[in-house]
């Protein structure tokens, strides 16, 4: 069987690099892949893909469903749907972010495993994302609590023992998170000093 | 049955950042969804397929969306297929055809003193085709849209064969501008405000708007699933009702709404400022950059003239033209499509009620007169 050819579509390019190597594992024929859709019918037409994974905040969705239609070119993607009416896929595609689009009736069977590695990569690239951020967060409360620490270790005199376990104490009984109330402290001590 | 307690209070809306979407804005910001009952997030939505998809999968209750695409998806044109329906219009018009201003100056060489007739574009592309010039590119916003079936009505009528004589391709509405300005396309037929975005920013003219091809046509709708609108009935009437009195509001308001409209439209596009949201919203259209010129109000029509009820006739005209341009199945039956797309009776159902007194409910489905369309009977064939 002559492996399926895949075209990407997504603005993002560590993600859609990401989901290349995939496919590429699973012996699908990545055949072009896009940051942009600038000329993205014209690229449909030469690479002739048998199915089109795209980021679904792209805006440019509607202009590939135009070829369903528009002219008589060939080929025609079409938007992926399960025979069975499972719409469960289809479902699980959305939320992850990811739309595929069949052309020239590809076997659903032979989508669906490329459309599960496509969901999959999404929702990994999503989580890491979300992770990167997290640690981002957690630097930057890290940065303001050292910096509320020392102003108080210098302006009320304690250890920092001492100045830590004041906002910990102060963060428990206002059941507020220790990052917030280091940044009121450095708020009221900016307020207050000349 | 109304005022009966709603099923669902929690609602999803997807919509489109575009003027038309404005009622549904307004019912968040003036409470008349909470009035009720009803507690609704509105997600902004950067393409029609995303809309379509997050309806039928369920992530949205109800959307803002194209009249066609009810129909379309209903049967599965494109892909996926769930019955859709809709019993309330979002309002009539907005649409206009902006053309570049190489393109206007084109054609006020043909025919200076009617060059807004389609038979001096007519005249055009039959030179350009004599000349060896390429082709016409036109844009518009999805396939199947009031906007694509207009302005292919309008081509059509002028001896224009919109698949042939001229290239037509679809683009999201916030880029027409660029593409019109980078000159890769020469002409676009989009909504509000993004023709008053090329005009006012002096990279195109206004030909015409779509009530020089239908007076008072229909275009977006509030669309839910079959599905939900049965396991919902009453949460659909409450909706049904809040999304009047904003229409209704507006109707008397649209300026004060400005603002509103502002903030959400320029979440995405930097190019959406309040000067070029007014000429839809207020009917003070402006045809050419620096020259004031007014047509009555009426561009974008939230609530007279029974704007939102959904008339089969208006479902009728577009399986009409959608099965002129053959892009409906040969098999099927479209007074039955229409019947289960349209619902007139649960707009009846939803409106006739003490709370709401004074809504004009027709008693017909057809709008008889529907003769303010350019010969709407006679398909004329190309």
């Amino acid at each position: 069987m002559i492996p399926a050819r895949v075209m990407l579509v997504d603005d993002t390019p560590t993600r859609s690099a990401i989901l290349e190597q995939a496919l590429l594992d699973q012996g699908l024929t990545v055949v072009c892949r896009l940051e942009s859709a600038q000329g993205l019918i014209k690229h449909v037409e030469i690479h002739q893909p048998d199915i089109i994974i795209m980021d679904l905040e792209s805006p440019d969705r509607d202009t590939l469903e135009s070829m369903t239609v528009l002219n008589q070119h060939n080929p025609k993607p079409v938007i992926m749907f399960s025979e069975e009416g499972d719409s469960n896929i289809i479902s699980q595609a959305v939320q992850a972010g990811v739309s595929a689009y069949i052309v020239d009736g590809l076997n659903p069977h032979r989508v669906k495993p490329i459309l599960d590695v496509a969901i999959a990569r999404f929702r990994e690239y999503q989580a890491l994302k979300k992770e990167l951020k997290q640690t981002r967060d957690q630097l930057a409360d890290r940065k303001v609590i050292d910096k509320a620490k020392g102003l108080l270790m210098k302006t009320k005199g304690l250890d920092e023992a001492q100045a830590y376990h004041a906002m910990r104490k102060m963060a428990m009984d206002q059941s507020k998170p220790l990052a917030e109330i280091a940044q009121n402290i450095l708020s009221v001590m900016s307020l207050l000093s000349p | 049955m109304n005022g009966a307690e709603v099923e669902k209070k929690a609602l999803k809306l997807g919509y489109m950042p575009l003027s038309d979407c404005l009622p549904l804005l307004v019912a968040q910001q003036q409470g008349f969804f909470e009035q009720q009952g009803l507690t609704v997030e509105l997600h902004q939505e950067v393409s029609w397929s995303n809309i379509r998809d997050k309806l039928i999968v369920g992530h949205f209750d109800g959307a803002h969306m194209l009249a066609p695409m009810v129909l379309a998806s209903s049967i599965g044109l494109g892909g996926l297929k769930k019955p859709l329906i809709t019993a309330f219009s979002l309002g009539l018009n907005g649409n206009a055809l902006t053309v570049s201003n190489a393109l206007h100056t084109e054609l006020l060489e043909q025919n200076a003193s009617a060059f807004d007739q389609a038979l001096t574009m007519k005249a055009l592309i039959e030179q350009r085709k004599t000349n060896n010039l390429p082709q016409l590119v036109f844009a518009t916003v999805y396939p199947y849209s009031c906007h694509n079936l207009q302005l292919r009505y309008w081509l059509a009528n002028a001896g224009i064969d919109p698949d042939t004589d001229i290239e037509l391709v679809i683009l999201p509405p916030s880029q027409m501008v660029d593409h019109l300005k980078l000159q890769h396309i020469d002409a676009f037929f989009a909504g509000a405000p993004w023709n008053s975005v090329a005009i006012l920013q002096g990279h195109g003219h206004c030909l015409l708007t779509g009530m020089d091809i239908w007076q008072n046509a229909p275009e977006k709708v509030l669309a839910v699933t079959q599905e939900w609108a049965v396991q919902y009935p009453n949460t659909h009437h409450a909706l049904i009702r809040a999304l009047y009195q904003a229409c209704n509001w507006l109707e008397h308001h649209a300026e004060e709404a400005l603002p509103l409209l502002e903030q959400y439209l320029s979440l995405n596009s930097p190019l959406i400022d309040q000067a070029c949201l007014i000429p839809a919203i207020t009917g003070e259209y402006v045809f050419v950059h620096n020259k004031e010129e007014s047509k009555p109000p009426g561009i974008l029509i939230f609530n007279r003239f029974m704007a939102n009820f959904p008339w089969l006739s208006h479902a009728k005209w577009i399986s009409s033209q959608m099965q002129r341009w053959q892009w409906l199945p040969e098999d099927i039956d479209c007074d039955e499509l229409v019947a289960q797309c349209y619902r007139p009776d649960i707009y009846r159902a939803a409106l006739t009620d003490d709370l709401l007194p004074n809504i004009l409910l027709p008693t017909d489905d057809y709008q008889e007169n529907i003769s303010d369309l350019a010969s709407a009977h006679q398909l004329l064939p190309l």
